[in-house]
């Protein structure tokens, strides 16, 4: 089911007022009103456009899951708690310097420079910290910038407003490492190609993240302000459970907050969304719980296995089978994470028969609803 | 057009109202004279100016009209000629002096005049205010002019009077008078010998000041009753007889010709508006049964008159009397020929269509295809534009309902569309600061948006200093914005103190804004607006700063026009075709509908923006603003502006 594009009066009333947006980034950078600013969507100026590519891409506008599975895998919304999925690994870099700066076992930052050098992309749309470790969205050319871009700072980040300034008539092949959110916003962008901008088929590898969570980049930027000398950061950690820390190191050591001290940041948002491990991107990375220094990846797409092939072939990356208790406590929290969204969603909306932007079938509906 | 100074009798030239006054000083003398610009006063000066040095008389530009008016003052008690010309908002901001001057008087000293111009239907102000009640209620003698000869004539005139009764006298303009021309027969001018000093013998006060004053109100009505500024024309007895005064003679003469009732309506203009000439006045009452008051603005003349008909012996005939408080004239704004003729007629009973009830239709009709509808606007490349642009992104990045106040002058059009509506408030000069002075300080009231205050660079010198050295005592916190082009744009590019130059063209010291605010231990900020990213940043930044007091961002970048009379456009501008997407871009025409710029125009036909080549100034600020980058900007090297490069400090 397809539903009206609507302008930024509507994204306004209907996601941002609401209280519904990740600040995934995709309203911004393609039209001169919208501009992220510290965790918020500003509208500059009044736009009286009635049908808006912000309305359009939002995440969090009317989305048939089925309809975006079908662009992306050729197959309607899978049932399963991790989508569609061709292969679960547990993986580590062999670079020891990627994974001294990186998150966990520096399978992104491995992944993306390989797609590099092979020549799969030639740039890719990151997320690079500041000085004052504000995220910001970043274009990549090269293997340097990519490390550049390494490890996390847990802040949602609007990247794809990075991805909308690509000039229309640029050969960029792009590669982008994205969040859940972000990237079903890319999905829809494949779905239904922007107009008069960058190709979106030009787009030869997403990456997506597991996600939880993000963090408010205003309020949990002002927290790390306040608790830390932010320019001397080198980098932040939320160990796998069940360390329950958020973890800030400098050169002198680690300075570790409580997890629920760090959560209070969390966007409001995150709660209503059902995707943890970035379902239709072509590759999934994330931790793994119990093990530090090796992330879990979930390989969806024929692209994201043949990435992963050069990977085992050149020595990039140690792989391994994900053990299977590791991989039913991947599953059991993915599938908390849609069954406690589902109840937030219908919650806000106060009627079960409205789930907001969210289009699934009516069978999911029902097994989640258990 | 020959000088002003000419000095050739009987001879008529064409002159602007504000030039036949400058003339009508010359004539009596004049050695001084101070004025600050304010439409639609700014002429007097510099035509005075510009022969001040060969006439052997000076002329300045003050930081504002009280000091004008106060230093015109010392001129006076110096044994000079002197006069201080303003607008009715400067002669508001003169008062409080004039009101005490007035009972001091001049001690013997040279002939002193106060030169106020309104500006009825304020076109070019930001209230609409008679100021002759200013006469009634201060006691000065006040003269107004209804033609040009006449202000030549009692401009002269007035000087005499003033010494005769040592007081401060008034001509009370109108943008009428003083922006249109007619002729004016010369006088001879007096010779250019003029020394001064102070007599220290003839100070002192007098025993009971405001006596004092009365008594030479008194003399001067005196001779209001006989002066030839008065005057009647039309039959001894009259079906209607119109009072009237300025520009509304005019007018007045004109209606009742159209009409063709010039023997059945009379016309008493009067010159000499207070004291009131009461036996004159009282003896043509007796010359109608109805009486119709013709004059701008107040019925300052109405008045007078009706409280005079009060005092008439019980017998007395009573006339009726129609103006604007029995609702047959506007009350308010210019007058035209149409509004007497209106009155007329409804009096009279009469009916008269000066035009066809189509006639505006047809009008709009024939120009239609050839007339481009236009805003009120900025100048092509203002960089008040590019200011207000700035800061209508920065406040809405800010998010905190912040908002930003003008000032009088060019960055009044805050308040619409070529400002982006940014600005809320705009009173009087230094308002812009010191009302968000006040708002800054509602914080233990919970008001936490963000006040951006705004004041001119000439508004600055002239009432911005107090009200920034207020909020820095107080600790008032917003941020000021001084909008510093340079030039007191609005009213003429008349010099000011930072432009480091005088009203007669003398090097001066160049006074330095934010030395000023330094010194008062403020944070200063100098942006150029036209660098709008680094604009906006600097201004999220200020408006973030949590220590105590104001804080200032001077927007400093010459005034466009200033620049294009100096030398040719930076860039060439245009529009590329195949970049601009027209309305699939998805800016919604962000480039002629929010910036609005009068060079850049949306082709119909084309379906994309276009620049008009005639008005684009070539500052190239829409390039920054296309989102589609389809706007280009090449810059424009010439010879000209090589050298310019090549000359240090330039």
């Amino acid at each position: 089911m397809d539903v009206k594009v609507k302008g930024s009066k509507e994204l306004f009333d209907e996601v941002i007022n609401k209280g519904l947006c990740t600040l995934c980034g995709a309203c911004a950078g393609a039209c001169p009103y919208l501009v992220p600013y510290k965790g918020r969507i500003v509208l500059l100026d009044n736009c009286t456009l009635t049908e808006g590519q912000c309305y359009k891409y939002c995440p969090r506008t009317y989305t048939d899951m089925d309809a975006i599975s079908q662009q992306v895998f050729g197959a309607p919304y899978s049932e399963d708690e991790l989508g569609t999925t061709k292969e679960v690994l547990m993986v580590r870099s062999t670079d020891a310097g990627i994974r001294e700066k990186a998150q966990y076992g520096g399978a992104v930052t491995t992944l993306v420079s390989l797609a590099m050098a092979e020549g799969i992309i030639n740039s890719a749309i990151l997320t690079r910290t500041t000085d004052d470790k504000t995220p910001k969205g970043f274009l990549a050319r090269s293997k340097t910038a990519v490390l550049e871009c390494a490890g996390s700072s847990y802040m949602a980040c609007p990247v794809l407003e990075s991805y909308n300034h690509v000039p229309e008539y640029s050969n960029h092949r792009l590669g982008i490492v994205a969040v859940p959110c972000q990237v079903l916003a890319v999905s829809k962008m494949k779905r239904e190609p922007p107009q008069n901008r960058f190709d979106v088929n030009n787009i030869k590898l997403v990456i997506g993240l597991f996600c939880t969570w993000a963090l408010s980049p205003d309020g949990f930027h002002q927290f790390l302000t306040e608790n830390l000398n932010l320019p001397w950061v080198t980098k932040f950690d939320i160990p796998p459970p069940p360390a329950n820390r958020f973890d800030a190191y400098t050169a002198s050591g680690r300075m570790s907050f409580s997890l629920e001290q760090v959560r209070q940041f969390t966007m409001p948002t995150c709660a209503y969304c059902l995707d943890m491990t970035s379902e239709f991107a072509d590759i999934s990375i994330g931790s793994v719980e119990g093990t530090e220094g090796w992330n879990t990846v979930i390989i969806r797409t024929d692209t994201g296995a043949e990435l992963m092939e050069m990977a085992r072939v050149k020595a990039k990356l140690e792989i391994d089978k994900l053990p299977d208790e590791n991989l039913a406590h991947l599953k059991e929290a993915a599938l908390l994470k849609k069954k406690r969204a589902l109840q937030e969603i219908i919650k806000k909306s106060g009627d079960e028969k409205n789930l907001l932007y969210l289009g699934l079938s009516q069978s999911l509906i029902d097994r989640l609803m258990v | 057009m020959p000088d002003i100074d000419i000095d050739a009798p009987g001879k008529t030239l064409l002159l602007m109202g504000n030039e036949a006054i400058a003339r009508g000083a010359l004539e009596a003398g004049i050695g001084f004279i101070a004025s600050y610009p304010g439409t639609p006063s700014s002429e007097i000066l510099p035509t005075l100016a510009g022969v001040a040095k060969r006439r052997g008389i000076y002329a300045e530009w003050s930081v504002n009209e009280m000091v004008a008016m106060m230093v015109a003052t010392g001129a006076s008690l110096g044994g000079v000629r002197a006069m201080a010309t303003m607008k009715q908002n400067g002669t508001n901001v003169a008062m409080d002096f004039i009101a005490t001057l007035t009972q001091r008087g001049l001690r013997g000293g040279g002939g002193l005049l106060l030169v106020n111009c309104d500006d009825p239907g304020q076109r070019n102000s930001p209230n609409e205010q008679d100021t002759r009640p200013v006469a009634k209620w201060l006691d000065i003698p006040l003269l107004e002019p209804g033609d040009f000869q006449e202000a030549k004539d009692m401009t002269k005139w007035l000087f005499d009077l003033s010494e005769e009764l040592d007081t401060l006298c008034m001509l009370r303009c109108v943008a009428k008078i003083s922006h249109t021309r007619g002729n004016v027969k010369l006088n001879e001018l007096p010779e250019k010998e003029k020394k001064a000093r102070f007599e220290l013998d003839r100070l002192g006060r007098p025993v009971n000041p405001h006596a004092a004053v009365h008594e030479k109100l008194d003399k001067a009505q005196e001779k209001f009753e006989l002066s030839p500024f008065n005057r009647y024309v039309g039959p001894d007895k009259a079906d209607l007889l119109i009072i009237t005064c300025g520009g509304s003679w005019l007018h007045s003469q004109e209606a009742v010709r159209l009409l063709k009732l010039e023997d059945k309506v009379g016309i008493l203009k009067l010159g000499t508006l207070w004291p009131l000439p009461e036996k004159l006045v009282v003896q043509h009452l007796g010359k109608s049964q109805r009486i119709l008051f013709v004059e701008e603005t107040d019925p300052f003349v109405e008045r007078s008159v009706m409280e005079l008909a009060a005092s008439l012996p019980p017998d007395s005939l009573r006339p009726i009397f129609y103006g604007k408080r029995s609702g047959h004239v506007p009350a308010y704004g210019e007058l035209n020929p149409d509004s007497v003729i209106r009155a007329i007629t409804k009096i009279m009973g009469l009916t008269y269509e000066s035009r066809d009830a189509d006639y505006s239709k047809k009008v709009e009709a024939a120009v239609k295809s050839d007339v481009v509808v236009r805003i009120g606007t900025l100048c092509p490349g203002c960089p008040h534009r590019a200011s207000y642009w700035a800061i209508k992104n920065a406040l809405k990045l800010d998010g905190r309902l912040g908002f930003a106040t003008a000032d009088n002058g060019c960055i009044s059009a805050g308040l619409g569309p070529a400002g982006f509506y940014v600005a809320k408030t705009a009173y009087a000069m230094g308002s812009g600061a010191a009302v968000a002075d006040g708002l800054g300080k509602l914080g233990q009231f919970g008001f936490d948006q963000p006040v951006l205050g705004g004041v001119g660079d000439s508004t600055f010198y002239h009432a911005g200093i107090p009200a920034l050295l207020n909020a820095v005592w107080n600790k008032s916190n917003f941020t000021l914005i001084v909008y510093d082009n340079n030039a007191t744009a609005m009213t003429g590019f008349q010099p000011h103190p930072g432009t480091g130059m005088t009203a007669m063209g003398d090097p001066a010291r160049e006074v330095s804004i934010e030395a000023i605010c330094r010194s008062m231990g403020v944070r200063v900020e100098i942006c150029d607006p036209f660098d709008l990213e680094k604009t906006t940043e600097t201004l999220l930044d200020v408006m973030k700063d949590e220590r105590e007091g104001p804080r200032v961002v001077v927007m400093r970048r010459e005034c466009e026009l200033i620049r294009a009379r100096r030398e040719g456009p930076p860039y060439d501008v245009y529009v590329d075709t195949e970049k601009c997407l027209g309305d699939s871009c998805g800016c919604d025409r962000l480039c002629t509908r929010i910036l609005r710029c009068p060079g850049l125009v949306w082709d119909e036909e084309a379906g994309k923006s276009k620049i008009d080549e005639i008005i684009c100034s070539g500052c190239g600020l829409c390039a920054d603003i296309c989102p589609q980058g389809a706007i280009i900007r090449e810059p424009v090297v010439t010879q000209e502006r090589e050298i310019a490069e090549e000359i240090p400090g330039r």
